[in-house]
């Protein structure tokens, strides 16, 4: 009798215990993520949630607290053990790249919040989504107003033709259905690749050089100037070859694109 | 006769078509810009027939050619370890890549007195996948460089040329050419060797040394080709056959007219490679797009 009283009660109090932890637990919606996206990290970050981050990529690197978080990988690669070990309640990806990662964490019934942004518009509707998800509407509101105040049309008579590389070998660039499109047309340019339904396509040197850019952003520390076939480009001609513009602030769909936003706005409008 | 002259107006008539087709209307600029990939593609079709021309005869075996026997995988590794190491491909760990490669594969193949063929083709494709993985693993640890190692493997002839790499691709060229030039002076041996090594060691040929020779300089010429535009595919491998079937056994007609085949074949592949899509597609796509059908077609008849 005596021991089974003992264990009942022992019981008892783990089963109580138990209960009080998962109840601090329900208190916060997805207390527990790993984020797949160095764009969804600075976000989470934004919202103020970055304390609910327990995993992240090696490329999110920003803010410097995202540094410290453990990493289950790279973006193109994380590591599905790592990732499972956290024990997270939602996984962050980002498709189409992490397609492959995405339908294992499917299989293991992890819940996946997918971000795929094709414009600017798509940003701002994550944004609110993961809001949504997180019980952080009234954060994820001010973001987007703040994101969408700043990212404001500049109106310009003469728009130019802006032409963007990401790599040179082979030579990537921007497509039409990119928020990188989006932020050129707002800034007051027009993509020369705009009419291309890809999002990041490779192209051949003559059809940059047909194309005759007003202004060449380079989003890779390779230098532009002095390539054969290129100098009758308007923009070599004229010096308009941008290389210093930070990557990160262009490249990632996040709070930081203000930033790139501005930067862009003033060398195409310069 | 009447085949040489038909050779030369063929090369002429690709060299003519790289130049003047394309998406765009020609100019000075859209000409300075065909002209180097024109350069680019007889130089690296060239030296890939070359290349499968000499060992094929060297090894009296259909299958041998720089894939075949590890040295394009091999230079493609060290180039991808040079993107991703340096950020750039770098030709020194291109050729170390295909001579270390070459020299492994010689070793396992060697025996008293001369080379074992079936072991030295065995060895060479073992080595290229090995070589295959490594790149893979190269490209899972660089992750932004994907891109350009995938060129690279597939080979691609519409690099940029700038200030910076402009003199360094021209002194490749250079080099490789008088490489090329001091092979072709060889053609004699070649055919002795050809016929049976015992001949060649009767005619008082030192078999050993000549392989070693014709080996490294082929490793060394593609080593030098996957540098600058890739490794490039299928090229080496059968444009010698076909220039057999034109010429006969004749080393001395087979690495000319290899060469020039080569070159011509590149040019037109990389000439549709440009048209078939407003996208950039790598040559190698198309050198074995085009090639399987026309070589077994050649084949059957």
């Amino acid at each position: 009798m005596c021991t089974s009283l003992r264990i009942s009660v022992i019981f008892c109090c783990v089963s109580l215990f138990l209960n009080l932890t998962c109840d601090t637990q329900k208190e916060v919606k997805g207390a527990r993520i790993v984020s797949l996206s160095p764009a969804m990290t600075e976000i989470l970050f934004s919202l103020g949630a970055g304390d609910r981050l327990v995993g992240v990529t090696t490329f999110c690197d920003y803010p410097e607290q995202a540094k410290s978080i453990a990493k289950v990988g790279d973006f193109s690669h994380p590591s599905i053990e790592r990732i499972v070990g956290l024990r997270p309640e939602m996984v962050i990806v980002n498709l189409p790249e992490q397609m492959r990662i995405t339908r294992e964490l499917e299989k293991l019934r992890i819940k996946i919040f997918t971000s795929s942004p094709r414009s600017l518009d798509e940003i701002f509707a994550e944004i609110l989504a993961l809001g949504k998800e997180l019980d952080l509407n009234k954060q994820a509101d001010s973001l987007v107003t703040y994101m969408k105040g700043h990212l404001q049309p500049v109106k310009t008579k003469h728009r130019k033709k802006v032409y963007v590389e990401i790599s040179p070998k082979p030579i990537i660039t921007v497509g039409a259905n990119t928020f990188l499109n989006d932020l050129i047309d707002r800034a007051g340019g027009v993509n020369i690749f705009g009419d291309l339904n890809k999002d990041y396509p490779v192209v051949s040197q003559e059809a940059v050089i047909v194309r005759d850019p007003d202004l060449i952003i380079a989003l890779h520390p390779e230098t532009v100037t002095g390539r054969t076939g290129w100098q009758k480009i308007n923009a070599i001609k004229n010096g308009r070859v941008y290389t210093g513009l930070n990557q990160d602030h262009l490249m990632r769909p996040g709070p930081r694109l203000v930033q790139g936003f501005e930067a862009l706005a003033k060398v195409i409008n310069d | 006769m009447t085949k040489t002259f038909l050779l030369i107006l063929i090369f002429l008539l690709a060299v003519a078509a790289a130049i003047l087709i394309g998406p765009t209307r020609l100019d000075p600029d859209i000409l300075q810009l065909r002209l180097s990939r024109v350069i680019l593609g007889i130089f690296a079709g060239g030296i890939l027939a070359f290349c499968g021309c000499l060992l094929q005869g060297l090894f009296g075996n259909p299958l041998v050619e720089p894939y075949t026997l590890g040295s394009a995988s091999g230079a493609a590794l060290g180039a991808s370890v040079g993107i991703l190491v340096f950020g750039a491909i770098s030709p020194l760990l291109a050729f170390a890549g295909s001579l270390g490669v070459g020299f492994f594969v010689y070793t396992v193949a060697r025996i008293e007195g001369g080379l074992l063929r079936d072991r030295l083709i065995l060895a060479g494709v073992v080595l290229s996948f090995l070589c295959s993985s490594l790149v893979m693993i190269v490209m899972v640890i660089g992750g932004r460089e994907l891109y350009e190692i995938l060129y690279l493997l597939m080979g691609y002839l519409g690099i940029i040329i700038n200030a910076t790499n402009r003199i360094m691709i021209a002194a490749l060229i250079f080099v490789s050419m008088i490489i090329v030039a001091f092979l072709y002076r060889y053609h004699r041996e070649l055919d002795i060797i050809s016929q049976g090594t015992e001949t060649a060691a009767g005619l008082g040929i030192d078999i050993q040394k000549f392989s070693l020779i014709i080996f490294f300089s082929a490793a060394l010429l593609v080593g030098l080709t996957v540098s600058i535009v890739g490794a490039i595919g299928f090229v080496g491998l059968i444009i010698p056959h076909v220039s057999k079937l034109i010429y006969g056994p004749k080393h001395r007609y087979n690495l000319a007219a290899s060469f020039m085949l080569g070159a011509t074949f590149l040019l037109l592949a990389d000439t549709l490679s440009r048209v078939i899509t407003v996208y950039e597609l790598p040559v190698g796509v198309v050198t074995s797009l085009v090639g399987v059908p026309f070589f077994l077609y050649l084949y059957r008849k």
